[in-house]
């Protein structure tokens, strides 16, 4: 009996940490020793032990300017999943329930399709014979080329990321005392003030947890500036997967994927740090 | 002209209709309580004050002046809801400011009169605190104080009391009176309890199904009750069924003393409070019985009494231990004219 007690919570984690590690530790573990070892054209991994991959992404103007496209793309993202998604929550959560059932499987509909076959489906949209370049051109509003810009990234990934902003914020919003509101209103305030000062700062978690989402996988999206980039205009995760199977240089690969890794936790913890420790104080 | 006033009010959802055409006049300064089950209507009539329900047919006017189509935010009244509804991120103080901000108020007046109203309320220690820190009785206090702050016309209470626990609900049914009497304001307060209705309402309000019933002072409203159902939702009550005679009505065979003459041979009902039927020494009563359970509540005793005409409640006031057993036999007495004779129940009064 005390035996089973014991190990009982051993038997329980012991699936979920023996995946974990499988796949999850011990790869990042082999990636980390990898990027740590010398280039060798003739062989698959390297060798030895350098710090010469870092130093090089650090130094090179090429790669910089790929991690900062990365960073301002990404941001770029958030900023507007945020724009477009806090808003679209709002409404959602105020909706009745045949149609709030209704728009949010609209919402969450897309996460079932392939994101290769959405990104594909933007390339057709923005190619220079695609639909939007074409209305552009009928309304007299040259948009000049789409596809292969850093426009067209942006555009697909708010497009695939809305559903990881709106789901969090949502869920924010069900949980909100719909008399709260009515208060506002009852002592004065306009229903923007009300919006302003009593919905969004209780939603801010969600924000924040639907910003760190979307930022994220932005960070490492790979289908999208893959397709919509082209060859020229890369991202992180795009110049990892040349430096694997095009340029035969794992070592390299790996330092990106590690310095990517690196660079997405910092600034991912150092914003959570700042809005939560906000949040929690208040909210509890 | 009444203070406010509330003319054919009506509201309707479908075919549901939640409140049918109510019409009440409020004086200044009065505090009056809307009482009835839940489902009667009385807070939909309460949101209709306030703003937050567009009434589906009558008016609301406020000093004279219509006020029906006015946003909530328009009417400056004072609403404390039934959750509180306080801003959970906003601490005491920023939550009774908040009103005073939205009326552009400057910050030094703003925090004098936040500190007077939270001094009225007596939490001028918790000006600080977030209301997750605060217990149920001080949030509601906060609700008040952020509801007054702004010198509301009316002050709308919505089940204020109901989320306390029961000797917290009483201390706060003092203090709300309390802080009423001494801004003055006019209130009304939505409520199912009729014990909060009856003890802190100048006037009682009853609903039934989206209708007024009876508008009274709480004494009268016990003692006359228009309706069987407002004898039985207010208060306690013996309801013995019978034929009118000439000085009582026959129950069962035996003649029960009650006041009133009018005429005789009709079915009526013989209505009881408790508290009006006494014990009386065998064969000096009007009727006989025999205790069938007994219970203590502190300040008073509550007897079911089982007699040939029907169960009895009767209860005695506490002055000692020396009362009927479970199983002791009784003889009960009470005025001619503390009993009332009504139509009998279900008919129309």
């Amino acid at each position: 009996m005390s035996v089973t007690a014991r190990s009982s919570p051993w038997l329980l984690a012991g699936p979920g940490t023996v995946l974990f590690t499988a796949f999850v530790i011990l790869p990042l573990a082999l990636t980390l020793v990898i990027s740590f070892q010398h280039f060798e054209p003739n062989a698959a991994t390297g060798s030895g032990f350098t710090f010469t991959n870092f130093v090089s992404i650090l130094t090179d103007e090429y790669f910089l300017g790929i991690f900062w496209r990365t960073l301002k793309l990404s941001l770029l993202t958030t900023l507007a999943c945020a724009l477009i998604g806090v808003p679209e929550a709002y409404i959602l959560s105020r909706m009745r329930d045949p149609w709030r059932s209704v728009f949010l499987l609209v919402i969450i509909g897309p996460l079932l399709v392939s994101v290769v076959v959405r990104a594909f489906g933007w390339s057709i949209l923005l190619g220079s014979s695609g639909l939007v370049v074409q209305l552009g051109e009928m309304l007299g509003l040259g948009f000049g080329r789409l596809l292969y810009t850093e426009t067209a990234i942006v555009i697909a990934l708010v497009h695939v990321m809305l559903p990881f902003m709106v789901i969090p914020v949502w869920t924010a919003l069900q949980r909100l005392d719909p008399s709260v509101e009515a208060a506002s209103l009852t002592l004065g305030a306009s229903a923007l003030t009300t919006l302003r000062r009593v919905v969004l700062p209780q939603v801010s978690l969600g924000m924040l947890s639907g910003s760190l989402l979307v930022f994220g996988l932005s960070t490492s999206a790979f289908a999208i500036p893959g397709l919509l980039g082209g060859r020229r205009l890369k991202m992180v995760a795009t110049l990892v997967y040349d430096q694997f199977l095009q340029e035969l240089n794992w070592p390299l690969g790996a330092a990106l994927a590690i310095t990517l890794l690196v660079f997405n936790l910092a600034i991912m913890l150092a914003f959570n740090r700042f809005v939560e420790a906000r949040a929690r104080k208040v909210l509890g | 002209m009444s203070f406010l006033t509330l003319a054919s009010l009506t509201k309707a959802y479908g075919s549901f209709v939640a409140v049918d055409g109510i019409s009440l006049a409020i004086e200044r300064g009065e505090f009056v309580s809307f009482l009835g089950p839940s489902g009667c209507g009385k807070t939909t009539t309460l949101q209709m004050i306030a703003g937050l329900t567009p009434p589906t047919a009558g008016t609301v006017v406020l000093g004279g002046r219509d006020i029906t189509q006015d946003a909530p935010n328009k009417r400056g009244l004072g609403v404390v809801f039934q959750s509180y509804a306080l801003f959970p991120h906003m601490t005491v103080a920023e939550n009774v400011s908040f009103g005073l901000e939205m009326r552009k108020i400057a910050r030094a007046e703003r925090d004098r009169q936040v500190a007077d109203t939270l001094s009225l309320v007596r939490l001028s220690e918790m000006a600080d605190r977030y209301p997750r820190q605060l217990s149920g009785g001080q949030r509601q206090r906060v609700a008040v104080a952020r509801a007054l702050v702004i010198k509301p016309p009316v002050l709308l209470l919505d089940e204020p009391l109901s989320n306390l626990d029961a000797k917290l609900r009483e201390e706060m049914q003092f203090e709300l009176r309390r802080i009423q009497q001494s801004v003055g304001t006019t209130t009304i307060m939505v409520t199912h309890d009729q014990a909060e209705a009856l003890s802190i309402s100048d006037r009682v309000v009853v609903m039934e199904k989206g209708r007024i019933t009876q508008v009274d002072a709480p004494y009268r409203l016990y003692e006359q009750p228009a309706t069987p159902f407002i004898s039985d939702f207010v208060g306690k009550m013996t309801r013995l069924h019978g034929i009118r005679r000439a000085g009582g009505v026959e129950v069962a065979g035996r003649l029960l003393p009650a006041g009133g003459d009018a005429g005789e041979g009709g079915a009526v009902d013989l209505l009881l409070r408790p508290e009006k039927i006494e014990f009386a020494a065998a064969g000096q009563g009007m009727v006989d019985g025999r205790v069938v359970s007994r219970f203590f509540f502190g300040s008073y005793w509550l007897f079911a009494i089982e007699t040939a005409a029907g169960l009895a409640t009767v209860s005695l006031p506490n002055q000692d231990e020396d009362v009927p057993r479970e199983g002791e036999n009784v003889a009960l007495r009470w005025a001619p004219a503390s009993a009332r004779v009504v139509s009998p129940e279900g008919a129309e009064p």
